[in-house]
């Protein structure tokens, strides 16, 4: 089978500043795929352009082949590409469960006439069932009926996952998931994102923690000041030079 | 169950004009054209954060509309009716389609200035709106050659806001108004989610802006006359306090922000005079600041 999401020469400037140049990746069905690179190196840049929040100057970005490069962020949640913030971005004024059904809004297809005669209750039931299972999945059963502000930052960033999982993606993104947890919260994390993956979801995980990623991925992509400086598995990425070199100062975290 | 104990309401509610004499009759109509207003607003702004000051414009678009359609123009009810909610959903898509896609506050603007024009354009409107005196003495045509008026007429207001409250109801319990509430709560998380947000507010604005407009139809009848005054822009700002007293966000605190709103001067003008405002002023200020959620929140924390 085929990449899912193929990345191509993508560029993208901010003024004088080429914040990334000519990256290519490939994600498939099913992996998990580390994007790091020490601050600046425009991960974050690249993750906003594949979810549509910012435009590229250049280069393709396919999904299941065919190009979303320019689609509204919207657009590309309906075809199957979800994220999670990195800071959290939760629905303050909804309990979690109605939270993780916002997820699920791309996957209803009752329209308003069917709406107004006091249809699609059916629908609503089995998307609720299905929120309830992604809340327990990602472990807030106990919470499905919290105020959002009640919860931890660390519950907070679980109910971003399970909230993107509830518009069945194809693939998942997440910003710096890692960022702001225990060392307790990352065990469950990482326990969490394998099992994304057994699903045979496509995971695209940037990330700056090493010591989280490096376990976790099946593959890694290097970025240093726009660019891809090495890809490859954690082993083999770790050993190499230009990666240490780029990571001078945190070696230690390799 | 609660469908039946939903019609006994509105059956109670259809009842209780036959009960009243006229003065408290035309109390009773405007209450419940008051309750429809807020309902309708609570989407907009308490449901999907959009802050708009034309909700009450379009109650009088839809007045005047139908009354000029039927007695300027001379077209039959049905087409009036029909052409009435025309005009108010187009306008409201002018007003709309570009406003929701800027940052902000430029709907609010833009409507605010739209509820100032339409009173500039009633004054203006020469022998079509009549003037600053407006038109009246006219009455609804006969329906079926049946003249219905009275408490018979009461009793279309009930169905008017049975209705409103139905289809704000079924679209608030539904995956559009958790997609309004997501756009209310974070637009980029909402849109991230699939959530197309300027259609979405696009929508809601309009949708309530032709609510509006047809319970403005429905008024056209109640006094049989339309002018400027009834539709000052200072309706705009009650409609708003009426919501967030009562509660943003909850069909039951739009309900009691209207019903408090409207019948707080009738128990306090004897008391105090026109002074009402300031009592109205201190407690809309008391609410944002000790009750955010408003009466209904109130309510909530004493019920558990």
């Amino acid at each position: 089978m085929g990449p899912i999401l193929e990345v191509s020469k993508l560029t993208k400037r901010f003024g004088g500043l080429t914040a990334v140049t000519g990256l290519d990746f490939e994600l498939r069905a099913g992996e998990i795929l580390g994007l790091i690179g020490p601050n600046g190196a425009g991960k974050t840049t690249t993750f906003n352009i594949i979810a549509g929040a910012y435009a590229a100057d250049e280069g393709e970005i396919r999904f299941a082949g065919e190009s979303i490069l320019g689609l509204p962020p919207h657009q590309i949640a309906r075809r199957g590409i979800l994220r999670t913030f990195q800071h959290n971005r939760p629905f303050g004024g909804m309990p979690v469960l109605e939270n993780v059904m916002v997820g699920a809004h791309t996957r209803f297809t009752s329209g308003f006439p069917k709406l107004l005669v006091g249809g699609g209750k059916e629908e609503e039931k089995k998307q609720r069932q299905r929120a309830e299972e992604l809340v327990e999945f990602v472990g807030l059963a106990g919470l499905r009926d919290a105020d959002v502000g009640t919860l931890s930052f660390g519950q907070g960033r679980l109910l971003e996952i399970a909230r993107a999982l509830a518009g069945e993606p194809r693939v998942i993104l997440f910003d710096e998931p890692a960022a702001g947890l225990t060392p307790a919260e990352l065990d469950r994390l990482a326990e969490i994102i394998r099992g994304i993956a057994q699903r045979g979801i496509a995971v695209l995980l940037i990330e700056h923690d090493m010591r989280f990623l490096l376990p976790l991925a099946s593959r890694v992509v290097v970025l240093n000041f726009g660019a891809r400086i090495a890809e490859g598995t954690p082993q083999e990425v770790r050993a190499q030079r230009a990666v240490v070199d780029a990571y001078l100062g945190d070696a230690a975290a390799l | 169950m609660r469908v039946l104990a939903w019609v006994v309401g509105f059956a109670v509610l259809a009842a209780l004009p036959f009960f009243l004499g006229s003065y408290h009759n035309d109390v009773y109509r405007k209450l419940l054209l008051w309750i429809t207003l807020a309902l309708g607003y609570n989407f907009l702004f308490g449901i999907c954060g959009q802050v708009a000051f034309s909700h009450f414009a379009f109650y009088g678009i839809g007045a005047y509309s139908v009354v000029i359609l039927l007695f300027q123009v001379g077209l039959p009810l049905p087409a009036a009716i029909l052409l009435g909610v025309v005009i108010c959903v187009a306008l409201a898509l002018a007003v709309a389609v570009p406003a929701t896609r800027l940052e902000g506050f430029y709907l609010a603007l833009v409507t605010l200035a739209l509820a100032q024009l339409f009173i500039v354009v009633l004054n203006e409107g020469g022998n079509v709106t009549g003037g600053a005196g407006g038109i009246a003495n006219y009455r609804l045509p006969p329906i079926f050659g049946w003249r219905i008026a009275g408490p018979a007429y009461t009793v279309v207001i009930v169905a008017l806001l049975a209705a409103t409250l139905a289809v704000l109801w079924r679209l608030d319990h539904s995956w559009f108004g958790r997609a309004c509430r997501a756009v209310r709560d974070n637009p980029e998380a909402a849109a991230a989610m699939g959530v197309d947000v300027a259609r979405t507010k696009v929508i809601v604005f309009t949708l309530t802006s032709a609510l509006a407009g047809v319970a403005g139809m429905v008024y056209a009848f109640v006094d049989n006359t339309v002018n400027p005054p009834i539709f000052g822009i200072d309706n705009a700002f009650l409609i708003l306090f009426m919501v967030i007293v009562g509660g943003a966000g909850r069909h039951a605190g739009a309900a009691i922000g209207a019903i408090l709103l409207f019948l707080l001067p009738f128990w306090l003008s004897p008391l105090v005079g026109h002074h009402h405002q300031l009592v109205f002023g201190a407690l809309i200020v008391a609410v944002i600041l000790l009750q955010p959620k408003g009466l209904i929140g109130l309510w909530d924390r004493f019920s558990k």
